[in-house]
């Protein structure tokens, strides 16, 4: 039991770590991304002992300050939720990552070790109440400020993140009904099989509309932009202008968490998780017949390099949509909600439906 | 009030699914991204150097040409002797829509001349840099040349630029030791009357 | 009455009358360089050139008298070329240093190539160098190379002050003024030659490089330096203090008035204005604090010093022993103070008061400096405060010294000076109150109980009644420096203190209380005075009075 414990401690750890320092990479990301973007050079000062590192030391001088500068706590505002709030968003989005799985199996002795951290049967459902839940940390710190235009802030980003639930949710469904299980585990492995015996039996193959719309929504919910307006850092004001120092510093990691949440969901639940395409846990069966034996510890490790590829490939791309597109107007970010995004989750359901009842309830 | 309808492009229908268009949008930016990428890569390498992989100055290390007819920090120009040219006419402190500057004008012992300023202010922090001064001098006395645009400072009163400064561009607040030798109200001795004209070589004619 | 046509418009005028005369009576403006109307006609300028119809050339109207039925253009286009080429001949050796030149802003040259000049140079000449900067005098610095030989200095040493100092020297382009040799143009109206002077060669030294002319604004006034009461404007900076080293007043200049000075301003009283702007009374002295106290807690305040003043007088009036109070005035005070130390002092308490000082009778001429160096002796005199019936002040302090007067007010006077420090400090002592209203310091006001700051002259309105008995408005410059006040301000405070019926708020309806009150004055206001004053009604000084000199 004590061993147990200490396997799932030690993978939490390495989730916790390595999620963490992604998180702290994308501030860099961010800033050199936009710069390449934008025919600039990008944060290169910040040196340590004289090296720059292409100014990676960016992000640690970052946290040096904001460690360091005042915390201000408005002096009507409600000192407790003011404080609780930004531990509520990094809390729930740090959380959300228990439940993915990161790699195959890995047989150490005769012990199989679960590359998750905790195996749950409804995981899809967790992941999302996760999420949810993020958005007490939003309208808390809105509430908690005592500030109107924190507190408009806040309604803002409650609004557009429970309308986008919705679709994300049914945007799901059609995933949950193809492969037949809300276990992200299964749901992974479910995906290893081969379609027509070429084509990886991926989410993205079954349900293509199911992701565009999975993405979207997805994207919404990390209020990144194009979907910034709960934020709007530099003109119209969000939820956390009362916030300085290391507060704001967490509600800005909750962004990236959020992001790196979103990149693994989409791995996982439409680019098959830590699947590589023809690869078994015998090794590869390449469909014209050839054959390439591995051993245990090399699948787990292509099974973890695939799934970290694959969220890295999503993180480029949103960060790249984050620089390609303006701002939504936030009738537009409803319009594209309610009457966009829902009514064609909706149909992908009852079509996904359909095809599923015509070939037979074939899974 | 004259109201003008401007006929706004009907979307087409690919346009109207947004995602062709994001992918077009992805296109350009990730066209900047990995060109910008590999050149930057290349530079690292030490290959492809004439081409620049971004736009951007350097600013402290690297500079950009100013324009000729850029108007920076002030001077005084200099006569040979390295008195200033300056003959205390005003007319620029007569000018200056700022009210920047301060002259007290002196007696020079060259009748020729007749007239400098024993005291020559600029307030920095009052300029607005509309360059009249320069224009109205009938000496060419006064110059925006010196190519100076980092004029921060601690006080007001290191904004407040005195001969010494003026005269010599690469001087800054505080001044330790005036070199200058004609009569003048200086600085570095608490704004008393200081220098001679004796000490001044004189050149030839006067 | 010969009558002529200048430019359309017909004009009458006295025979033996020039044109540029009779063009200025109807308020054409002829350009004129050595023409003065208070000096002899020499005509050898040329700028003033008119065409007169029937004429085959061009006239110099100042030198051209009218005939009956004349026919002038001053502005037709032959008149301004004829102006435009004696501009070019002027200019030819002038050396355009306007940005040095103290007359810049001010000149003839610049304001007539403005107007109607506007040519291009043609002169590719070498310009005849001629000296700078030159000191003619104590108050006059030459610079021949402005010079273009209008020989007005010349007229006016010749003609005003007869002393004939300067010259036209050398011939042709190298003619230039100066001075005979062994002589120097010291004579006490020498800085006129400034003012007549139309371009930059004859500069005050008092002003050279004090500030361009404009920079000045300018007040008029009237001298306070003796009893002639010369008309004049005053010339001050106010908002550039780095300039004259702080000072207000910059210069002077003579205002013309044709019954008192024309158009004149002798040297003393030019350069005898330092007193406004420096070591002046700025604060008030109550008997605790020492003179030259440096600290500014406890000072006294204008409340408690009249407060306390007015008490000490209340007692007094109220034992009905005014004649224990005396004030010795000043005839450098303003009518409107005299007469309000009259009502409160000598009326309404019963005081002695004497405007009547020892003193040195100072220089005097047959033209405008007179020996009394008061400006308002007469109105004092008008104000029987100089009478044999009121006081002297010797006679005041000697009572003072026996013990028979209690409280002395000194209005200006430096007493210290008249009789001696000794006396002073004895008075000092022996009286119960002791005030001191003054403009500068001197000994007297730090032997004084109370030393009350009092606003200069220029600081104040009011009226002067000079020697021939003209009532003068002095006009007010400035406002009063630091805490002092205006005489009558103070005085009118006092008044009102003590509970007397005094209903005038400023120096105007108080000067109206003084048309009232005396016949001398019957009948004037402000308004009648102007700025050029108007005579007392009586203009033979009062009968059996000698001046104490």
């Amino acid at each position: 039991m004590v061993e147990i414990l200490l396997i799932k401690l030690v993978v939490a750890g390495l989730v916790f770590a390595a999620v963490l320092n992604l998180a702290g990479f994308h501030t860099w990301v961010e800033r050199k991304q936009s710069a390449l973007i934008q025919d600039r050079i990008g944060a290169n000062r910040a040196p340590i002992f004289g090296f720059t590192m292409l100014g990676m030391f960016h992000g640690v001088a970052d946290v040096l300050k904001m460690f360091t500068k005042e915390d201000i706590v408005p002096d009507r505002a409600d000192k407790v939720l003011h404080t609780i709030a930004p531990f509520f968003s990094v809390f729930f989005a740090l959380v959300a990552f228990a439940a993915i799985p990161f790699g195959p199996p890995l047989h150490l002795g005769d012990r199989v070790i679960d590359l998750q951290v905790a195996k749950i049967d409804a995981a899809l459902l967790y992941v999302f109440a996760m999420l949810s839940l993020g958005v007490y940390g939003v309208i808390l710190a809105g509430f908690a400020s005592r500030n109107n235009y924190a507190i408009m802030g806040g309604l803002r980003a409650t609004a557009q993140m429970i309308s986008y639930e919705i679709a994300i949710g049914i945007s799901l469904i059609g995933v949950i009904m193809v492969y037949g299980t809300m276990d992200l585990a299964e749901l992974v492995r479910a995906q290893g099989q081969l379609l027509g015996g070429w084509v990886p039996f991926w989410g993205i193959f079954a349900q293509p509309v199911g992701f565009i719309v999975f993405v979207t929504a997805a994207l919404a919910e990390t209020k990144r932009l194009p979907f910034d307006l709960p934020e709007g850092e530099s003109e119209i004001i969000g939820y956390f202008v009362e916030y300085s120092g290391m507060k704001f510093g967490m509600f800005f990691l909750t962004d990236f968490l959020e992001t790196i949440v979103v990149a693994s969901l989409a791995t996982t639940l439409f680019f098959g998780g830590w699947q590589v395409p023809y690869l078994t846990e015998d090794g590869f069966l390449f469909p014209w017949g050839g054959q390439l034996p591995v051993q245990n510890w090399v699948y787990v490790l292509l099974g973890v390099a695939s799934f970290s590829i694959k969220g890295l490939i999503f993180c480029f791309l949103f960060m790249q949509l984050r620089w390609t597109l303006p701002r939504f107007r936030y009738d537009q970010l409803m319009n594209l909600g309610w009457k966009g995004l829902f009514p064609i989750a909706v149909i992908n359901v009852v079509v996904t439906a359909f095809v599923l009842a015509f070939l037979g309830g074939s899974s | 009030m004259a109201v003008k309808a401007v006929q706004r492009r009907e979307l087409t229908f690919w346009e109207k699914l947004y995602i062709p268009q994001i992918i077009c949008g992805l296109k350009i930016t990730s066209t900047h991204f990995f060109r910008n990428l590999f050149l930057h890569t290349a530079h690292l390498l030490g290959r492809l150097k004439n081409v620049p992989a971004s736009v951007t100055i350097q600013y402290p290390e690297e500079r950009r040409p100013l324009m000729s007819r850029y108007r920076s920090r002030h001077r005084l120009t200099l006569r040979e002797d390295n008195s200033p040219r300056c003959v205390g006419c005003m007319l620029c402190e007569t000018v200056c829509p700022a009210r920047c500057i301060t002259i007290v004008p002196g007696e020079h012992p060259d009748p020729d001349v007749e007239k400098y300023p024993i005291r020559f202010d600029i307030d920095l922090g009052m300029c607005v840099y509309c360059g009249y001064c320069v224009e109205v001098c009938p000496e060419d006395a006064i110059r925006m040349d010196t190519g100076i645009l980092d004029l921060a400072a601690y006080s007001r009163e290191a904004m407040r630029l005195d001969i010494h400064e003026l005269m010599g561009p690469k001087l800054r607040k505080p001044i330790s030791d005036c070199s200058l030798e004609f009569p003048h109200i200086c600085a570095s001795a608490d704004g008393e009357m200081k220098g001679g004209w004796d000490s001044v070589p004189r050149s030839k004619g006067s | 009455m010969p009558s002529l046509t200048i430019d359309g418009r017909e004009v009458s005028v006295p025979k033996g009358t020039t044109v540029i005369q009779a063009a200025e009576k109807m308020g054409v403006f002829i350009p004129r360089y050595c023409y003065h109307p208070g000096l002899s006609v020499a005509g050898n300028c040329r700028i003033c050139l008119v065409e007169v119809e029937n004429l085959p050339k061009l006239q110099v109207a100042c030198n051209l008298p009218v005939t009956e039925g004349m026919v002038v253009h001053t502005g037709s286009e032959q008149a301004e070329d004829g102006r435009r080429a004696v501009l070019e001949f002027l200019l030819a050796n002038h050396p355009l240093d306007c940005p040095v030149c103290d007359q810049s802003g001010e000149c003839d040259l610049q304001n007539f190539y403005m107007n109607f000049g506007l040519y291009d140079p043609r002169f590719r000449e070498q310009k005849v160098k001629k000296q700078k900067a030159v000191q003619l005098g104590p108050h006059v610095m030459l610079d021949q190379e402005r010079c273009i030989l209008c020989s007005r200095c010349v007229r006016f040493t010749d003609e005003i002050t007869k002393t004939g100092e300067i010259g036209i020297f050398q011939r042709g382009d190298r003619a230039k003024i100066g001075v005979y040799p062994g002589t120097e143009l010291e004579n006490p109206y020498s800085a006129n030659v400034v003012d007549i002077c139309p371009v930059g060669a004859l500069t005050e030294r008092a002003f050279r490089f004090k500030a361009r002319v404009w920079y000045l604004s300018s007040a008029q006034t009237v001298c306070n330096g003796c009893s002639q009461g010369c008309n004049m404007d005053m010339h001050y900076v106010l908002d550039r203090p780095h300039l004259n080293e702080g000072a207000r007043v910059v210069r002077v200049k003579p205002r013309y008035n044709p019954d008192v000075n024309q158009w004149w301003l002798c040297d003393e009283g030019r350069y005898g204005l330092e007193w406004i702007d420096k070591a002046r009374l700025q604060e008030v002295r109550g008997p605790g604090d020492t003179a030259n106290a440096d600290t500014n807690s406890g000072k006294a305040t204008w409340e408690q010093a009249l407060g306390a003043i007015s008490k000490s007088l209340a007692e007094w009036k109220a034992e009905d022993v005014g004649a224990r109070i005396g004030v010795i005035a000043s005839a450098k005070l303003t009518n409107e103070e005299l007469f309000l130390i009259r009502e409160i002092f000598r009326d309404a308490l019963g005081a002695q008061v004497s405007a009547w000082v020892p003193e040195d009778p100072g220089t005097c001429d047959e033209f405008l400096v007179k020996a009394d160096k008061n400006p308002n002796t007469r109105g004092a005199t008008l104000l029987n405060l100089t009478s044999p019936d009121a006081p002297e002040a010797e006679r005041i302090v000697d009572e003072a010294l026996a013990g028979n007067i209690d409280l002395l007010w000194v209005f200006g006077y430096d007493l210290v000076e008249g009789f001696g420090e000794q006396k002073v400090r004895e008075l000092g002592e022996k009286l119960k109150l002791f005030v001191y209203s003054g403009t500068n310091e001197n000994p007297t006001q730090a032997l004084a109980h109370w030393g009350l700051p009092s606003a200069a002259y220029v600081e104040k309105d009011g009226t002067f009644v000079n020697h021939h008995g003209r009532v003068q408005r002095i006009g007010r410059v400035f406002s009063p420096l630091g805490d002092s006040r205006e005489d009558w301000r103070i005085l009118l405070e006092l008044g009102g203190l003590l509970g007397l019926q005094l209903d005038w708020r400023d120096p105007q309806e108080i000067f109206l209380g003084l048309a009232d009150a005396e016949t001398a004055f019957a009948g004037m206001s402000y308004g009648t005075i102007g700025d050029q004053g108007v005579e007392v009604a009586c203009t033979k000084p009062t009968e059996g009075v000698t001046a104490p000199w």
